[in-house]
């Protein structure tokens, strides 16, 4: 089907098909990566569990997992939101559906080629810049050029007055991620070596997730919260404080990532006080959304993606104050290179980000199939294996990075952590493993919703109808 | 300019309020720079500033820096002592340094020496290894003092900082005594004014100007455009 | 007035961007450019070759076409002896150059000026190939490390050196820090310890110019096993590394540290086929306790990708 639309004329495609395809794009790559994931973590646990190829080994596996959920799911489900979250707040059309599904379709050959390399071990060895130059290039060109020309281009085009803040954050990220990965890549395009090579990869890594992940995940959660809600948005003006403030101070402390290498000095001492006025955005963000759930807090339980979006907006208060102060050197000398930060990572990642985003796709897959989710009961079996096995994985990886940063201050020997951590690897595991499961549930239940779900008649929206028979 | 709580999900402006900025946005020119603008919510601003103390009080160089090669000076003399000399095993000879350099420190009543000192353990063989070095930087072969150095492994290296410019002669070298001489040299120590802190200053202040500006002349987002201006 | 938000917008995202690039891409550039290479950083750049990592060169990052590194105690040219032995870097005729001979600015202050003038570096062909050291040398009273071009200073050709070092001085070093990118060793192993407190269990961190040149550093973030900077300066058992590898179970058995024993290839050092599975079936007996010693880890072969890696971590990890 979506090579039928491919080369079909503009208008002739139905609106919405775009979102469509993203959004069964992004779920599937949710399952893979969390499978991936899941997998990974029964290696640490179990390191004697599939042995002999290289295939199948952690070293090989591990940045298939990263990416696969980066790239596939979260970025995806970016692509899903923008295409009918931009046009429904400009009032207007996509500016063009061809170009979206040309998009969703050059991101997914992209991606799964981009992976398999990976998984073959044909990487440029850089954390989060793995892919190797060529296929980042087919990512900026192929997926992030296309997708920006057309959110700008229905901005433009929109027709209301103003453009409201997830428009802005929609935006404003594009472009930004845009600059993010040719300004990483170019270490490997131009041969830049040593500690610049080791700064920009990290330069890089942190922009993807602070220009990028966080910031357009908020700004999903500014469109969802008041449309499910029916509440507007508590202000404007705080949405645009914590626009502008993400790209000031979360643009700027990449450098806290290598408080222990020889860098200068004063780069460290810049990004530390950076790092953590991250909490100007972090508190005008969930200020803003709490504030704009008043009277409406019933929805937290009765309805399936305010109970989504809202965990993730609640787990973006740990999140903040984590990553607001684990970077300081006061702190970091404890934590770096711990499973802390692996618990932090995946509570931005799993936690905050992709809590949103699953809600923002389950709203709009309704919206533009126009039709009723296919089994709420399903949809809330998801929505917990999701957050208890994400608490399992948060709680059990923090523990086992404070025993290990005990450790690497008292000088323990490092097999003796690796005994002490060996209870918090499996209940990583059974963790993801719950994740992973709730996925292949919620894949399910989404195409069934295609195939066999209520049709949701004109002017209701799906959700409004969830009770009803 | 008053707050209006009674409807606080829509906006905290009342009518009159809303009414002017809607007018302003119409007609303002350059972005509304040079209009009355209206303030933020109160409590955002008094959050933000205290979020701003808060950077760069935990960020001061008085926490969690990394220990200078100075806070060994007193293991270096003790442990050429004949007490020290007596004893048998590492293990003893480095308990009794480190004891007694703990009771020096906490009698000079200098807390951060004795948490650095808690903090940073060494071995016998580590206080054999940076010896050398710091008895060197002490005889005053370096220019630099010795807390601008760092202990990294088994050596002791001069720190990334760049500190107070110190001039080698006091003597007048150029117009006006600011032409650096030859022998001049930075600091390796965390300044008050470390150049990423000041760099951070400037930033901030220039953040809360331009966010100033542009969060102040956005309209609520309900207004409804006037298309018969659109073209 | 109307519809001009979007324009004011991109231009204010435009500004706030470009001047916290400023500050943190441009800021810091003059800081890492004077940088002057150490010891260690022009070791690793001349073992290493170009890049490490997806390349023209080497597109299935498989380790081909990077420098070989001999210990050489004659000299391959006269044949006189050499004592202490000296490291060498073999580049064969093709082999790309290291960053630092062609770009020498990377070297840094000094350095630079040496390795062109005495180390003559700037008359190495990459079409004929070359050999390299990295000799003492003293440069306003200072004493640097610098890069000598032994082909032109010593005549020294690229194949003398390799036949005069023999297999067992033969290291390839360039070819297992590929190994060690492509299998992902740096998603658990860090080379980078930390400057507050992990000097006295893993050695000293890294010091400014201890990369020039080298790409990817590769330090890696997520530490879920020892710092391995300073690893061969433990221990530097060839027969310990060799069983870790294949089993890390057999000499340490609370280890998590997946078995390697796939880069083994098909056969040993002798030509014997290497079956795995058969090894793991008796591995498992030993386990089991029906055996009391387990089944002999096979000698790696000479071209074999554990060769590199072992080689690699044995010469540049001290």
């Amino acid at each position: 089907m979506l090579m039928k639309y491919l080369f079909a004329k503009n208008d002739e495609i139905p609106a919405g098909s775009a979102t469509i395809f993203f959004g069964f794009s992004s779920i599937f790559w949710f399952v893979v990566g969390t499978g991936l994931g899941s997998f990974n973590a029964a290696k640490l646990a179990f390191p004697d569990w599939v042995t002999g190829t290289e295939l199948f080994a952690f070293g090989h596996m591990r940045q298939v997992h990263v990416l696969a959920v980066i790239v596939g799911w979260i970025s995806m489900a970016f692509g899903m939101t923008m295409m009918y979250m931009t046009p429904a707040l400009g009032n207007t059309r996509l500016w063009s559906e061809k170009l979206g599904l040309w998009t969703v379709f050059l991101w997914n050959v992209g991606l799964s080629l981009g992976l398999i390399l990976l998984w073959m071990g044909i990487t440029s060895g850089r954390e989060y810049s793995d892919l190797i130059w060529p296929i980042d290039l087919v990512v900026i060109f192929g997926v992030l050029v296309p997708l920006g020309i057309n959110v700008w281009m229905t901005i433009a085009h929109r027709k209301t007055q103003g453009i409201y803040i997830t428009n802005w954050f929609f935006g404003a990220c594009i472009f930004m991620v845009t600059i993010t990965i040719l300004v990483g890549q170019s270490p490997e395009i131009f041969n830049l070596t040593g500690l610049t090579e080791a700064y920009l990869t990290f330069w890089h890594a942190h922009n993807l997730l602070g220009l990028w992940i966080t910031p357009v995940a908020a700004g999903i959660a500014y469109y969802t919260i008041p449309k499910l809600t029916g509440n507007p948005l508590y202000s404007h003006r705080i949405g645009h404080l914590h626009f502008w403030a993400i790209i000031a101070f979360y643009s700027t402390p990449a450098s806290h990532h290598l408080m222990s290498a020889p860098l200068p000095e004063w780069l460290k001492s810049f990004a530390s006080v950076e790092g953590v006025l991250i909490l100007i955005p972090a508190v005008a963000f969930v200020a803003n959304i709490l504030l704009t759930m008043k009277g409406k807090w019933s929805l937290f339980v009765e309805n399936l993606e305010t109970k989504f979006s809202i965990t993730g907006v609640l787990l973006a208060i740990p999140l903040n104050m984590q990553g607001g102060f684990q970077q300081t050197r006061a702190i970091n000398w404890y934590v770096h290179g711990t499973g802390w930060i692996v618990a932090h990572a995946h509570l931005a990642l799993l936690g905050m980000s992709s809590f949103l985003e699953a809600a923002a796709v389950y709203f709009g897959l309704q919206q533009m199939l126009r039709r009723k989710l296919y089994s709420l009961t399903l949809g809330n079996l998801h929505y917990w294996f999701f957050i208890i096995g994400f608490c399992i994985y948060w709680i059990s990886m923090t523990i086992a990075g404070l025993i290990q940063g005990a450790g690497k201050i008292y000088e323990v020997p490092y097999i003796d952590v690796v005994v002490a951590e060996h209870p918090y690897m499996i209940a990583r595991w059974v963790g993801g493993t719950m994740v992973f499961t709730g996925n292949v549930v919620w894949l399910y239940n989404m195409w069934m919703t295609a195939r066999e779900g209520t049709l949701v008649p004109e002017g209701r929206y799906p959700h409004e109808l969830a009770y009803e028979r | 300019m008053g707050f209006k709580m009674d409807q606080p999900l829509y906006s905290l402006s009342d009518e009159q309020e809303q009414d002017e900025i809607l007018k302003m946005w119409e007609s303002e020119k350059h972005g509304g720079l040079w209009e009355g603008n209206n303030r933020l919510p109160m409590p955002m601003v008094i959050l933000m500033a205290l979020i701003i103390l808060t950077a760069f009080m935990i960020t001061m160089p008085i926490w969690g820096q990394r220990p200078t090669a100075a806070i060994y000076q007193d293991h270096i003399k003790l442990m050429e002592s004949p007490e020290v000399q007596r004893l048998a095993t590492p293990e003893e000879k480095m308990k009794y340094v480190a004891d007694t350099a703990m009771q020096m420190a906490k009698s000079k009543g200098d807390s951060r020496l004795v948490g650095d000192l808690e903090r940073h353990p060494l071995t016998w063989d580590d206080l054999l290894n940076i010896a050398p070095g710091i008895k060197e930087v002490q005889s005053g072969k370096s220019k630099y003092a010795i807390d601008n150095y760092t202990v990294l492994g088994d050596r002791i290296v001069l720190a990334n900082f760049e500190g107070n410019f110190v001039k080698s002669s006091p003597a007048f070298n150029g117009p006006g005594g600011m032409k650096s001489g030859a022998d001049d040299y930075r600091e390796r120590k965390q300044p008050w004014w470390d150049r990423g802190y000041s760099i951070d200053v400037f930033y901030v202040s220039y953040f809360c100007l331009v966010v100033a500006f542009i969060v102040k002349r956005l309209p609520h987002f309900s207004r409804k455009p006037n298309m018969a201006k659109a073209k | 007035m109307a519809f001009r938000q979007h324009k004011l917008g991109a231009a204010g995202v435009g500004l706030m961007l470009g001047f916290s690039m400023m500050i943190t891409l441009f800021g810091p550039s003059n800081d890492f450019r004077s940088g002057v290479s150490t010891w260690v950083g022009l070791d690793k750049q001349l073992s290493l070759g170009r890049l490490i990592g997806f390349s023209y060169e080497d597109p299935t990052v498989s380790g081909e076409g990077k420098p070989i590194t001999v210990i050489l105690d004659k000299d391959p040219k006269t044949g006189a002896a050499i004592d202490p032995p000296v490291r060498a870097y073999v580049y064969k005729a093709g082999t790309k150059f290291s960053p630092g001979i062609n770009h020498n600015e990377l070297l840094g202050p000094g350095v630079e000026e040496l390795s062109t003038g005495i180390g003559k570096i700037g008359s190495a062909s990459m079409s004929s190939g070359a050999v390299f050291t990295v000799s003492k040398g003293e440069f306003n009273g200072e004493e640097v490390d610098y890069i000598e071009n032994t082909t032109a200073t010593r005549g020294w050709t690229p194949d003398a050196a390799l036949r005069t070092a023999g297999d067992e001085n033969t290291r390839y070093v360039g070819k297992g820090k590929t190994i060690y990118i492509t299998e992902g060793c740096w998603w658990c192993h860090t080379l980078l310890p930390e400057q507050t407190q992990d000097w006295q269990a893993f050695g000293a961190p890294p010091f400014l110019g201890d990369f020039n040149g080298e790409m990817p550093t590769a330090f890696g973030s997520d530490r879920k096993a020892p710092d391995i900077l300073h690893v061969a300066a433990r221990n530097s058992s060839r027969e310990w590394m060799t069983m870790h590898f294949f089993n890390p179970r057999l000499v340490q058995p609370n280890s998590i540290m997946p078995r390697f024993n796939y880069l083994w290839g098909r056969t040993d050092i002798n030509g014997n086929p290497i079956d795995i599975k058969a090894w793991s079936k008796e591995y498992d007996e030993y386990l089991a306790g029906n055996r009391i010693y387990p089944p002999e880890v096979p000698e790696p072969a000479r071209d074999s990708e554990v060769r590199a890696l072992i080689d690699w971590v044995l010469t540049s990890l001290k």
